[in-house]
């Protein structure tokens, strides 16, 4: 399989999410905004008013797709209608990378539309690798694999989960999507060092990183995506910047959604931290 | 533990309170919080998570039941019949169905009908778009194609019978201000209506309709053909159709005559 891929809007800089209380605007107003993510699993209805939207938008845009739903550590066989509706959605727009997480979100048929971590073992690697393969395989595209935030570990894990992340995306063949706001949480939900983690990334393989705000529980870090990045998630983003160089950079917002505006100076202020560590 | 083994008592804990401490045994505990705490902290992340989009579907539900009523049985029902399938947006028809059989709801069983409707506004958003007929063709139809002759509501269509006010109960509950709205206190409740829910290009739309209308539009879905109809509706049929075509209520025609080619859409706009 020859997994490059031709990219009809090549994406850099800082973009943000696309959420559909801002989408009138974008269509409207066609704000300067240098990339969009969408929420792949919000837009797989073939025929919808979604699409409609969605379809408009990819004319002006450049766009990402970000999906939950591929359950790609998850030890049900892969749900072959998902893929089949992301395969259609994918050839008519044609995003410039295609990403989920390295997490289960469904199993024994039923479905969380939540992310829930893997144990982080040797079996694990190689069923999750072996799932991104044949992932990749149907959509004919190299895959973008996120780490997501954990409030748990297990038991049985025997490494660290950037050790379980950098073996997935090797045996794999993938492409990372770091988020950093969800490094920073981990580390202190689970009192390790971020910077640990972010040296230990493989450079070559990041495609994208994302940001965003979490909630201080008290007992823990809460990734809601409801908030602006912290002052400590902007710091180690600029050491990811440091180590990574200019990778296009993402801001996610999903509770408690702003104006775009706010949505618009998180992304610029993301794209200065990259002018200033890169200057 | 296999693989498969930890996700499903994993699972079973996020859809079953009491199946908490089997999985809480696959976790560590450190830090501020115990294993089955940080269990809950999953299940409460994806009741939220469900409870986020039943809320987005159901607001006028949530109104009429308060809000920790509302997030108490959407609890229950998220247990109950936890989704099955990747797509958030298929999930939750059941909804109405569970609210009717909630005990604490037994006296207000207009809420269930509520549930109903708001269920078929959904739909009717996520419903697949369609072409319409150029309707001036029809008069290009001949006899044998006219005796075939079908009429097609659009695919987000959906006509609601309710024994309660659906519609006026369902307006009480909106932000914006209509001629049409009345206070909750103001309403028969128990004043049966009959409501067609449809989109027109990107905006969904909502109306009562009389008998007539109503006796007409699910005669059309239940595919009558135009001799069927004109049979049935007599002199009625052209004001009938004339008014669900303008509406947007009637989308489409075809003829599907036996042993020939279909005539449908021909002028598709």
């Amino acid at each position: 399989m020859n997994l490059n891929t031709t990219i009809n809007h090549p994406v850099s800089g800082c973009g943000v999410g696309l959420r559909p209380q801002h989408i009138d605007q974008i269509t409207d107003t066609k704000p300067a905004i240098p990339w969009l993510e969408i929420l792949t699993d919000n837009y797989l209805l073939p025929g919808s008013v979604q699409q409609d939207y969605l379809f408009e938008i990819a004319e002006h845009y450049p766009l990402t797709f970000h999906g939950v739903g591929m359950s790609l550590g998850s030890t049900d066989p892969l749900n072959s209608e998902y893929f089949k509706r992301v395969k259609a959605l994918v050839e008519r727009v044609n995003p410039a990378w295609i990403s989920d997480h390295l997490c289960w979100t469904s199993v024994h048929g039923l479905v969380t539309h939540d992310l829930i971590p893997l144990p982080y073992t040797e079996e694990t690697i190689r069923h999750a690798a072996s799932r991104i393969r044949q992932a990749q395989d149907i959509l004919g595209r190299r895959l973008v694999i996120e780490n997501v935030s954990s409030y748990l570990q297990y038991q049985q894990s025997t490494m660290s989960e950037w050790d379980f992340l950098c073996a997935v995306a090797e045996e794999a063949d993938c492409h990372i999507l770091l988020d950093v706001n969800n490094i920073y949480v981990s580390a202190c939900n689970h009192a390790f060092d971020p910077l640990d983690y972010l040296n230990a990334i493989p450079v070559e393989r990041v495609q994208e990183i994302h940001l965003a705000g979490y909630e201080d529980r008290g007992t823990h870090l809460l990734d809601t995506h409801g908030y602006p990045v912290s002052d400590a998630v902007w710091e180690l983003y600029a050491q990811a910047i440091q180590r990574l160089g200019a990778i296009p950079t993402l801001i996610e917002w999903d509770n408690n959604v702003p104006e775009l505006g706010t949505l618009l100076t998180e992304a610029r202020k993301a794209a200065e931290v990259q002018a200033h560590v890169l200057a | 533990m296999s693989l498969p083994e930890l996700q499903y008592r994993f699972i079973n804990a996020i859809f079953d309170r009491d199946q908490r401490d089997a999985a809480a045994a696959l976790v560590k505990a450190h830090g501020a919080l115990d294993a089955v705490q940080r269990v809950g902290i999953y299940r409460n992340s994806v009741h939220g998570i469900l409870l986020q989009y039943l809320r987005s579907l159901y607001p006028v539900c949530q109104q009429l039941l308060g809000d920790d009523f509302f997030e108490a049985a959407s609890d229950r029902y998220i247990d109950q019949s936890p989704p099955t399938r990747p797509f958030l947006a298929e999930y939750a028809d059941e909804f109405a169905d569970f609210l009717h059989h909630y005990p604490a709801l037994s006296t207000m069983p207009w809420i269930a009908e509520i549930a109903r409707l708001e269920w078929a506004r959904h739909q009717a958003w996520n419903a697949v778009n369609q072409p319409a007929s150029d309707f001036a063709q029809l008069a290009l139809l001949d006899a044998g194609q006219q005796e075939h002759l079908t009429l097609h509501t659009p695919n987000s269509a959906h006509l609601l019978q309710s024994p309660y006010a659906i519609h006026p109960i369902w307006l009480a509950h909106q932000p914006e201000d209509h001629p049409d709205k009345l206070p909750l206190e103001r309403l028969q409740i128990q004043q049966a209506s009959t409501v067609l829910i449809w989109r027109t290009g990107r905006r969904l739309q909502q109306v009562v309709l009389d008998k007539q209308a109503w006796d007409f539009l699910a005669a059309v879905q239940q595919r009558a053909t135009l001799p069927e109809l004109a049979e049935r509706f007599q002199e009625q049929l052209a004001a009938l159709l004339m008014n669900a075509v303008q509406r947007g209520w009637i989308l489409s025609f075809s003829t599907d005559l036996v042993h020939s080619e279909s005539v449908s859409c021909e002028s598709c706009i």
